[in-house]
């Protein structure tokens, strides 16, 4: 059995930085389904947020409050005021470490406006400043390389829990398709979203609900994951993200009559209101068949930015466009639709990453989580960008210190070993022994399709029970699966299915959470309830399972600063 | 309908590799990874291959199509039909196959983490960001748009005879912290860089930037690297006499003269190296092919002086 | 067709067979070269490790040079080609870096105006006009010879400098050698390195490549390579009796210069063409051509 005092799943953002804050007393390993700089937060194109001031003076304060009214006051604001208090000394510690960014004239980090920001403080380096903080986060593993173990290629399958009590995870290395116990003093997930449940998605092929489903098999509830965001500058039909950064230097919306149709949705901040508001007011121009020739797209127009400017702010998006879509943004509008980017909901963590099972903040002891795929909840309803990029690095900082002062001098928790491993191999042989008559592949594509157009931008009852009933068909097919590949060696089709379990499961969760919200709020928007109802919703969802089906328990919003009212833009 | 011709390899099955062809439609505006889904979600379930973000940043995906590295995600796949309607597709090269088109990236990484890539600032750090000008991150740019695929490494002609060689991954990583103007151990990592195996064993075949999907374009970062090691007086080895040499040819007469710059390359006194050039000598000699005895310099040298002095070389 | 000739260095030294050919062919094609008797050395890329400036502005003073005689420059070597290429994509590249470089000149009397073309001898000659003159002055066509390219690295790559449709794939050597009447032999190591740049710093890679070259020529029945760049021929002829790879099998094979090929479909005899001073004997084509030698191994 192998042992480490603390093992963390997932090597982006979250997870490496708090590997770098554990390394520091204990003996710690990270798990990673890819390599450290494959993981999905390098795809981060815009920009980390921080009320550094560079460019024009800001304060903690309008962080926070952008922040809350961007979540549609959903947000715990005891969370959001530590996190945005931390990120001007957690920007300097990365640039410390050697992230590149972008620079001023006089050599300061460079910052710009986004979306929801009453402040330029989206921090940036070029257009790829999710890839310029993993390389500095991973060169900067490489150098403590003596103190964390990189498991590369590796899949977590499920938690080793004893009652309330963390005690490892049980993982198979995909190259060799060996099964394996890890026992550790605690474990950390940062295993990101969960955005490929739906067709058209910014998110890698490897976000697909991992994490979020093992916390779940064992009981513990997952927050808010009916609040999804569309990004509203996915490439269309690819889904590929294009910054908003465009938006920041200044892009332009158009609908099919040349129109900057965010007058009519959100006439102060136009382009740069938060992504829900944009991606709904999108979606609305192309339910009204004002979308570019009548198709499910809008115009994105950079051309007045000019080509120098484009080429110096935004050069990796232009060249994303040319090789995807064929299209040159200096002379040509791209056609851009809302793609499912980031998930808000995920494992309910405690302001220290700690995972807590109620709405009491019970804590599940030596399990924590941070990152996308935990909720804390800074983001509420609905996530500013640049947000994210911090949360990370923030809530993997406080993960990290959290499981050094909770692992600190601890022993190791009983570990079945025979038992944990058998569990996994069964669950790969009843794979391998499937009747058969079914395609993953069509599963998959009819899972995304159904979360696509009943679950996505606009929600509504009827839409969603017949989501919720198709996804149920959908799981009883599941399990006459087809599989052709049944060795051991870099086995990647056994993942992928076990992956599609996982997003079916997590889709029903979500379109179920999405029926029970009788309001519209942040990234949710029901058709049937267009109207924010805070007397009857102003709470989390905590989604459990039970026999029964799924529960839904409410959690209470910590509201400190800034009392909620109406969000406009 | 296009021919998918694609290297298998499973040592789980046979020792030997083997080609297989299937048989497939290429969607409107399909990418070579999609056509790879394709295959594998709808033919063959077995095909193995890394993917993940699909959007030309994670650098999973690197494969050889007809011969030659490149991101699968990144590139339309009618575009690389032959002409005989075929993409062939084979693992990337100078790395070990584990399973059809997944090789063994450990030599790769391992040099990676040779060449020391993390910032060795100079001091205790300020209380905010240290500063670093526009022109300084400029210097650093390029290479830090590298994303780690291996399709550089895949097709370097030195790594292709010299498994010692660092390669251009890892070379151009060198530069982005040799360029940074917060680095401070400039001259110890050009002084390991120009030890065997580093920046001197570079071909300058230019394959690395032919295949780079992204603008690290590793040669030019390799060339940075050699102008900071003259720089730095780092003159002790073959390549950095070789270029002094040479320059200083050009400087004298206009033009290179061949006689002197293999033995001023080789260093007076490396006896071993200098013994090695007679028997090539001896041979051009015999033949009568060796270069002039007398220098000839090129007309209007003057104006060739002019400019080196110009510039202080 | 007048040019200005960009000899390079080595064309006149170690390989003077280069230029000795290059006349002969120019006489037999009709063109006029104009050799540039002021124009330095382009550096080879080499000159640029020390001083990427410093390159581009010598470089920069040739294209003058070639500009005040209103010629377009042509190039026998493909490491000349490519080096002078980079200069030029540079100085096009930058408004700032040209004026910079254009200060440099000036005291010289030079300016750049990006009037010249550069273009290599390979390119010139696989022209609509350069094929129909090729293949109007054939005096003795190549029958039966089997000629293998090699390119030279700096001719092809980076590719949005090669004047080659897709360096990948090239084919206007073939062309060429077929055009003079040869059959070509396509096999693919001709577009990969020599190695002749670390000869000097690591002759085993050095060898190892031009080893690995030289070899799958002959495994694709190759009578002789034939090389648009004499740093590749310095690789491939002088050094080929060291290469251990050939040794052991005990394989040669002769390797000639583009011009020379050229130069003898067009009638020249080989001691014209210095084809007696190659370091690996060239006699065997003299034989194939005449028929007394049987080309295959």
């Amino acid at each position: 059995m192998i042992q480490h005092d603390v093992v963390i799943v997932g090597a982006g953002l979250a997870g490496m930085r708090c590997a770098l804050e554990v390394c520091k007393e204990l003996d710690v390993a990270v798990l990673t389904k890819v390599y450290p700089s494959r993981s999905h937060s390098g795809a981060a194109q815009g920009g980390i947020a921080a009320s550094l001031g560079n460019s024009e003076p800001d304060s903690w304060e309008e962080h926070m409050y952008d922040t809350v009214k961007g979540g549609d006051f959903l947000n715990d604001q005891d969370a959001v005021e530590e996190y945005v208090k931390a990120a001007p000394r957690i920007i300097y510690e990365l640039e410390h470490m050697g992230c590149v960014f972008s620079r001023t004239p006089d050599g300061k980090i460079a910052q710009r406006s986004f979306g929801g920001h009453s402040k330029p403080r989206a921090c940036f380096s070029a257009d790829r400043t999710g890839h310029a903080i993993l390389h500095a986060l991973h060169e900067q593993l490489i150098k403590n390389s003596k103190s964390v173990k990189i498991y590369n290629e590796w899949y977590m399958h499920s938690l080793v829990v004893d009652g309330d009590r963390c005690n490892g995870v049980i993982v198979s290395n995909i190259q060799t398709g060996e099964v394996e116990v890890i026992r550790a003093k605690a474990v950390v997930f940062c295993t990101g979203g969960y955005g490929r449940v739906f067709k058209i998605t910014s998110n890698a092929f490897a976000s697909t609900a991992d994490g979020v489903m093992a916390a779940f098999e064992v009981g513990i509830p997952l927050e808010d994951p009916e609040f999804v965001q569309f990004h509203p500058s996915g490439l269309y039909r690819q889904g590929i993200l294009f910054s908003e950064a465009a938006r920041g230097e200044g892009a332009y919306l158009l609908n099919d009559k040349g129109e900057r149709f965010m007058e009519t949705y959100a006439p102060s901040r136009m382009e740069l209101a938060p992504r829900d508001i944009v991606a709904r007011a999108e979606q609305s121009e192309m339910d009204a068949g004002r979308g570019i020739n009548g198709e499910n797209c809008i115009h994105l127009d950079l051309r007045h930015l000019g080509e120098a400017r484009i080429m110096e702010r935004l050069p990796q998006i232009r060249q994303l466009a040319i090789d995807f879509l064929g299209i040159d943004c200096v002379t040509d509008p791209l056609p851009i639709q809302p793609t499912a980017h980031y998930s808000m909901g995920g494992i309910p963590v405690d302001k220290g990453g700690h995972v807590v099972i109620d709405a009491e903040q019970t804590k599940m002891q030596g399990f924590f989580a941070a990152g996308e795929c935990s909720c804390v909840s800074v983001h509420g309803g609905n996530r500013l960008g640049t947000n994210s990029l911090l949360e990370a690095v923030v809530f993997g900082e406080r993960a990290g210190k959290s499981v050094l002062e909770y692992a600190r001098g601890k022993d190791f928790g009983n570990v079945n070993e025979g038992q944990e491993k058998a569990k996994v191999l069964k669950k790969f042989e009843d794979i391998f022994q499937r009747e058969g008559s079914e395609s993953y592949n069509q599963i998959r594509d009819e899972m995304k399709e159904v979360m696509m157009s009943h679950c996505g931008v606009f929600r509504d009852e009827e839409r969603l029970k017949v989501c919720i009933e198709t996804l149920k068909k959908l799981q009883e097919r599941f399990k006459k699966g087809k599989v052709t590949d049944k060795g051991k060696l870099f086995n990647t089709e056994i993942y992928e299915i076990i992956e599609l379990g996982n997003m079916l499961s997590m889709a029903e969760i979500i379109a179920f959470t999405a029926l029970y919200r009788q309001e519209s709020r942040g990234g949710h928007f029901r058709t049937d309830f267009p109207k924010r109802n805070d007397e009857k919703f102003l709470h989390h969802s905590l989604v459990y399972d039970s026999p029964e089906g799924f529960v839904v328990k409410t959690k209470p919003v910590v509201i400190t600063k800034y009392q909620p009212e109406e969000r406009k833009y | 309908m296009a021919t998918f011709r694609i290297k298998r390899f499973n040592p789980e099955k046979q020792p030997e590799p083997y080609f297989e062809e299937f048989q497939l439609d290429i969607p409107d505006g399909a990418t070579l990874l999609d056509c790879m889904n394709q295959i594998k979600w709808t033919l063959d379930g077995s095909l193995s291959y890394r993917m993940s973000c699909r959007s030309a940043i994670c650098g999973s995906c690197a494969v050889k199509s007809n011969g030659h590295a490149l991101l699968a995600c990144q590139r339309q796949a009618e575009h690389l039909v032959d002409d005989n309607d075929t993409i062939t597709l084979e693992p990337l090269g100078n790395m070990k196959p584990v399973k059809d088109l997944v090789v063994d990236f450990t030599p790769f990484w391992d040099k990676i983490n040779k060449v020391k890539p993390y910032l060795e600032p100079k001091d205790e750090p300020p209380e905010k960001e240290r500063h670093q000008s526009q022109e300084g991150f400029r210097i650093i740019d390029d290479s830090s748009t590298c994303i780690m695929c291996g399709a550089c490494y895949s097709d370097c002609n030195t790594l292709e005879v010299d498994d010692n060689f660092l390669g251009p991954a890892a070379l151009a990583k060198a530069q982005r912290f040799v360029g940074d103007s917060r680095d401070s151990k400039t001259l110890q990592r050009v002084q390991d860089l120009s030890e065997p195996g580093g920046i001197w064993d570079c071909t300058h075949c230019g394959e690395c930037v032919e295949r780079c999907p992204k603008p690290a374009r590793p040669f030019d970062r390799i060339k940075e690297i050699m102008t900071v090691a003259l720089e730095k007086g780092v003159h002790n080895n073959n390549g950095a006499r070789h270029a002094l040499s040479f320059t200083n040819s050009v400087k004298r007469s206009g033009n290179l003269n061949e006689n002197r710059i293999p033995v001023e390359s080789m260093g007076f006194f490396n006896i071993p190296g200098l013994l090695s050039l007679i028997p090539v000598g001896l041979r051009m000699l015999l033949k009568g092919k060796v270069p002039p005895v007398i220098h000839h310099s090129i007309e209007e040298v003057d104006d060739v002086k002019r400019i080196f002095k110009e510039l202080d070389q | 067709m007048k040019f200005a000739l960009f000899t390079g260095c080595v064309a006149k030294g170690a390989t003077r067979e280069l230029m000795l050919s290059t006349t002969k062919a120019a006489e037999g094609l009709g063109f006029e070269f104009v050799e540039m008797k002021s124009a330095s050395c382009c550096g080879a890329g080499v000159v640029s490790e020390k001083s990427p400036l410093l390159a581009d502005a010598l470089n920069a003073r040739s294209f003058s040079i070639a500009e005040k005689q209103g010629l377009d420059i042509v190039t026998i070597c493909s490491t000349c080609q490519g080096t002078l290429k980079k200069t030029e994509a540079h100085l096009n590249e930058s408004k700032e870096y040209k004026e910079k470089v254009n200060d440099i000149l000036e005291e010289g009397g030079h300016q750049y105006n990006g009037k010249t073309r550069i273009k290599h001898f390979a390119n010139i000659l696989a022209t609509e006009e350069g094929m129909a003159r090729l293949k109007s002055r054939i005096k003795r066509p190549l029958t039966g010879l089997k000629v293998a390219a090699f390119y030279g690295c700096y001719v092809l790559r980076p590719s949005e400098r090669s004047d080659f449709e897709n360096p990948d794939n090239p084919t206007g050597m073939e062309d060429i050698f077929a055009a003079l009447g040869a059959t070509p032999v396509y096999y693919p190591s001709r577009v990969k390195c020599c190695g002749f740049p670390i000869v000097m710093m690591n002759k085993d890679a050095s060898l190892g490549m031009s080893g690995n070259a030289l070899q799958d020529a002959i495994e694709h029945g190759a009578d002789v390579v034939a090389t648009g760049c004499p740093l590749c021929h310095l690789s491939l002829d002088s050094y080929q009796p060291e290469i251990e790879l050939l040794q052991k099998k005990n394989q040669s094979i002769p390797i000639l210069h583009l011009p020379q090929l050229v130069a003898l479909a067009l009638g020249y005899t080989p001691t014209q063409l210095g084809m007696d001073t190659h370091i690996i004997s060239t006699l065997k084509i003299n034989q194939i051509l005449s028929g007394s030698h049987s080309s295959t191994h």
